[in-house]
């Protein structure tokens, strides 16, 4: 039997489909960065920097930290009269620092028009997923944490301010080198501590120190007793971890606490929460990284000292202080240049005298071939009475 | 070596505590409570604050948690797992895992996102074994597990109220009649095991001496390991399992590094299951039940759609990609990825009705096999992307051969174990996948000379391989074999008795499975460009589950349902950044409750 209404109903559905065809046709697949240019860049009083940083998660320890240094220093560029006249701005994302959250977000900072370059994420994995979506759309990613060798290689608007792991590396095995012969290592199981012992490895081999034992961990691990078991009895100079923080602490209570490991331990990393969770275990660990609060030499870098223990009532550590230099950076350049998504790239090409607040502070410049910094040098740092202070020796 | 099997003991002697309650649990109840890790979590974390802000000594933070986890235990029975009594137990399983995530979430808002030292509540260094310094808190862990155990098992063997237990976890319906109040008795257990949990929570605290509110998902999934390896079910089995596989891991580690920790963990499981299915102690007849197995709920069936229905929404999701913004479409990316993975498990965990919790592992192989081709030997994409489905469904039908003779929810426990060990053996093959260091600079899809950059193009292209994957799939729902997959999945004891040899049906429908989520893997490589094992995560395979199960276990067009609320759920929730994973695990929960057939699927 014909059925009128069916066959209405079929009718227009496969005709609504045929015209939904025919007008797509005259949109594109070009994205919003081709739609931009024919409708023009959104202009208002505030332009903003884009931040991807894990506020929630198994990162949110250092979303916290980073979120210290990036506001302070919004105030800061704020005070000092903004950028070319307009206010700066944040707009945070959360991604808890998960690829899968990464891309499905980066694009929506592509989209806003007001966002004139994009900070973070925390972990590599999550920061490399969203890069080609920045790179695509002419928006520089500003990897500040993304020590990763391989992290700018993604395109010419993917940079870092990070001292390289290689030159880390360097500056740790050759203090191990003064003062141990036999050292067991063990390092954290990923990309940053995969790469980070590799470039340790060369190092102490160039130096002559002989590794009698080695092995990983997952991050996740939470007896390391049988890998610890056989790095004591190696009988090693020293033992070293190459790895974060709450693992740092862990493989150090172990040795000390548990294998009764009494030997010099070279790990861990400067947060408070490393140093509570150590306790007094912590004391003496010789660390490299790229700032002390107490150490520093250099002006603007003592004062930002002030102005985060007058904000946040503590000294601010090197996850808080690279946040804070990245927006510095980024707002002076803008400076130089113009506040847009072109001048940010412009100026990092070009400014050589961006502010430095880690290592011996003064300026520095960028790399144009592998979009890093070149001249920062990294300084050791060790715990005493229960602080990291900076360490000459 | 003594003082390496020594510190395995120790260690062992706490995955036996959690092990425990999981086992009580899943004894009495039937489910396999994913929310027991959080539970310990929650005990912790209580003990962390009790004995650090307020100076509490043992007995009375002991009395708090056990009151705390305890009513929490109550609440989700009576909220979240008893309203879903009668339902299939694959809801029951959901649930507790977005129970788990609301409770995960609450701690970390709660208590802020630190690792922090456990506050020493006994002395935790004060002895000494074997070269390996231990504690008081270590030796009463080992005293309060023995006697948990024995008093469990005296208590379900004399005690009235436990042989209720027992009667009612056999027979509810003959329990009713002969009197036993079932929804009491419940209640109870439930208590028990949450109340064990929390206990178990502070002695995990001390023992790890520096913890997380996060940490649950890691001790609920090895201790689920435990009890498997003891046999599920059995409480003795729990203490021996934990014990083994504690003196298992910390052998292997001493001899391969904790870089091999996963796949020490998840192949000693698989061993067991494949050589002992039933556990160590757990009973022969154990194995013929089938909890897991089914459809979500009986009878449960997928809305159809007219082909002109069809083929309007086709049309339409063509469409979306011209009109989206940037955001939008890389949100539709994410949705159509793992829509494609879901699709295909509709077959074996729908149709064939043997739930998979180990999708991220062929999920991974597909990424890994495209990003090495086009990056190593220069394939063109398109050649990559069917390469790395039909390797995912190679290398997934291998490793899980053995696992087909097991039954019930033993294979979707092997499923997690096989997941897991497929990225491990990733994460080790480091000559060919660069390991950890994660594979860098993969190209962007190049489909007939055109390089698909913007994430409009990727949304284009990832739409039409859903399209032809849903073609695909329900093609096969509608021919013979389809027919023969639903009979396996109804009554897989008729369809021994007419022949239908199920172990080798439910392999192809896997290995189908694991083609399409192939292919979402090399969809995936191509649009991050960059890859590592850490992507590939237990979290992935529950999500790729959970999807199928919120838009139907049977129908594929639910599965794109599925994706796109709990891959666009959370991008939804970005208006309430705080709570937005506690909210999202909310909405889990209610879904399930009030929907439990699966979005699009009506109730038989």
């Amino acid at each position: 039997m014909f059925n009128l209404k069916k066959a209405l109903v079929r009718a227009s559905a496969i005709v609504g489909s045929i015209g939904l065809l025919a007008t797509t046709a005259a949109c594109g697949l070009g994205g919003d960065a081709a739609n931009a240019a024919k409708n023009g860049t959104a202009d208002s009083d505030t332009v903003n920097i884009g931040v991807i940083y894990p506020q929630t998660g198994q990162y949110a320890e250092y979303g916290r930290l980073f979120k210290q240094g990036f506001d302070l220093a919004v105030e800061k560029v704020n005070a000092d009269g903004g950028v070319k006249g307009k206010k700066l701005g944040l707009k945070y994302f959360d991604t808890q620092s998960d690829a899968k959250q990464d891309a499905a977000v980066a694009p929506k900072l592509v989209a806003d028009q007001s966002i004139i370059a994009v900070v973070g994420d925390y972990a590599s994995p999550a920061s490399a997923a969203a890069s080609p979506i920045f790179q695509q759309a002419g928006l520089v990613h500003y990897g500040f944490n993304n020590s990763a060798p391989t992290f700018t290689d993604t395109g010419d608007h993917v940079w870092t301010p990070q001292i390289g792991q290689d030159v880390y590396q360097k500056a740790n095995a050759d203090i191990v080198a003064k003062s141990a012969k036999k050292i067991s290592v063990v390092y954290i199981e990923n990309d940053w501590g995969k790469q980070a012992y590799q470039y340790f490895k060369e190092e102490a081999a160039k130096n002559g120190t002989e590794i009698v034992y080695e092995s990983s961990y997952l991050p996740d691990s939470t007896d390391l007793s049988p890998i610890l078991i056989p790095a004591r009895d190696a009988k090693p100079d020293a033992v070293v971890d190459i790895g974060y923080g709450p693992d740092g602490a862990l493989v150090i209570n172990t040795l000390r606490d548990k294998l009764g490991y009494t030997g010099p331990y070279f790990g861990g990393q400067e947060t408070k929460e490393f140093l509570q969770l150590a306790g007094k275990n912590a004391e003496g660990t010789i660390i490299t990284g790229s700032f002390s609060a107490t150490g520093t030499q250099d002006s603007k870098a003592q004062q930002f000292v002030k102005d985060f223990n007058a904000k946040y009532g503590n000294n601010p550590g090197n996850f808080e202080v690279t946040a804070y230099q990245a927006i510095i950076d980024l707002a002076y350049v803008a400076n130089k240049t113009e506040p847009t998504r072109e001048g940010i790239q412009k100026g990092l090409q070009t400014v050589t005298d961006i502010p430095l607040y880690q290592g011996k502070g003064g300026t520095f410049k960028f790399n144009q071939t592998n979009r890093r910094a070149d001249n920062i040098e990294p300084i050791l740092l060790i715990v005493k009475d229960g602080q990291f202070v900076q360490y000459n020796d | 070596m003594i003082d390496t099997l020594f510190a395995g003991l120790i260690h062992g002697s706490v995955y036996a505590l959690v092990a425990v309650g999981m086992s009580l649990i899943f004894g009495v109840t039937n489910v396999a409570n994913f929310a027991q890790g959080s539970l310990v979590a929650v005990g912790m974390m209580v003990a962390w604050w009790l004995g650090t802000s307020l100076g509490w000594g043992i007995v009375p933070t002991i009395l708090a948690v056990i009151v705390v986890t305890g009513l929490l235990g109550l609440i989700m029975n009576v909220a979240v797992i008893s309203p879903l009594e009668g339902r299939k137990p694959i809801a029951a399983l959901l649930a507790t895992i977005g129970v788990g995530q609301v409770l995960d979430n609450g701690l970390q808002i709660i208590f802020g996102p630190q690792t922090r030292p456990f506050p020493k509540l006994l002395p935790t260094y004060n002895l000494q074994a074997f070269g390996i310094r231990f504690g008081t808190s270590d030796v009463v862990m080992v005293i309060f597990a023995i006697v948990s155990m024995l008093g469990l098992w005296a208590f379900l063997k004399f005690g009235k109220s436990g042989q209720a237990i027992r009667a009612t976890s056999q027979d509810p319906d003959a329990a009713r009649q002969m009197g036993i109040p079932v929804k009491s008795i419940r209640n109870l257990s439930f208590v028990i095991g949450a109340v064990l949990a929390g206990i178990s929570g502070i002695f995990v605290g001390l023992f790890n001496a520096n913890i997380n509110p996060m940490n649950g998902g890691t001790i609920g999934m090895t201790a689920f390991v435990a009890a498997t390896i003891g046999g599920l079910g059995s409480i003795p089995g729990a203490v021996v399992g934990g014990l083994v596989l504690g003196v298992v891991e910390a052998l292997g580690i001493s001899w391969l590094g904790d870089g091999a920790h996963d796949l020490i963990t998840f192949g000693a499981l698989l061993i067991i299951l494949i050589v002992r299915p039933q556990g160590l102690l757990g009973k022969n007849t154990d194995v013929r039940t089938e909890p897991l197995t089914g459809t979500f709920l009986g009878g449960g069936r997928p809305i159809s759609l007219p082909w002109w229905g069809n083929l309007a929404l086709a049309v339409l999701a063509l469409a979306t990609p011209f009109f989206f913004s940037d955001y939008l479409s890389g949100v539709g990316t994410q949705i159509a990825i793992y829509a494609i993975a879901a699709v295909g498990l509709t077959l074996i965990s729908g149709s064939a009705g043997q739930t998979i919790l180990g999708m991220a592992g062929p999920f991974a192989v597909g990424a890994y096999t495209s990003a090495i081709l086009t990056t190593r030997l220069d394939w063109p994409f398109l050649l990559a992307l069917l390469a790395a489905g039909v390797v995912a469904a190679i290398a997934a039908s291998i490793l899980t051969f053995p696992v087909w003779k097991l039954s019930g929810h033993y294979v979707a426990i092997a499923t997690i174990g096989v997941g897991s060990v497929m990225v491990a053996i990733i994460r080790l093959a480091e000559p060919l996948t660069k390991g950890s260091l994660g594979i860098q600079g993969i190209p962007f899809a190049n489909v007939f000379g055109q390089v698909l950059y913007t994430q409009q193009m990727m949304y284009l292209l990832d739409l039409v391989v859903l399209i032809l994957a849903l073609v695909v799939v329900s093609r096969i729902r509608a021919s013979h074999l389809g027919r023969v997959f639903e009979a396996v999945g109804s009554d897989q004891e008729a369809s021994e008795a007419i022949a239908i040899r199920t172990g080798a049906y439910k392999a192809l429908a896997y290995a189908i499975a694991a083609f399409f989520a192939g292919l979402a893997g090399s969809l995936l490589a191509h649009q991050y460009t960059y890859i590592d094992p850490t992507i590939f995560n237990s979290n992935m395979s529950l999500l790729i589950l959970t999807i199928i199960v919120m838009g139907g276990m049977n129908s594929p067009l639910g599965a794109v349902l599925g994706s796109i609320i709990l891959i666009g759920g959370p991008e939804l929730l970005r208006f309430v950044p705080d709570a937005r994973i506690l909210a999202y695990g909310v909405l889990l929960v209610l879904i399930i409750l009030f929907r439990p057939q699966g979005l699009f699927a009506r109730k038989a």
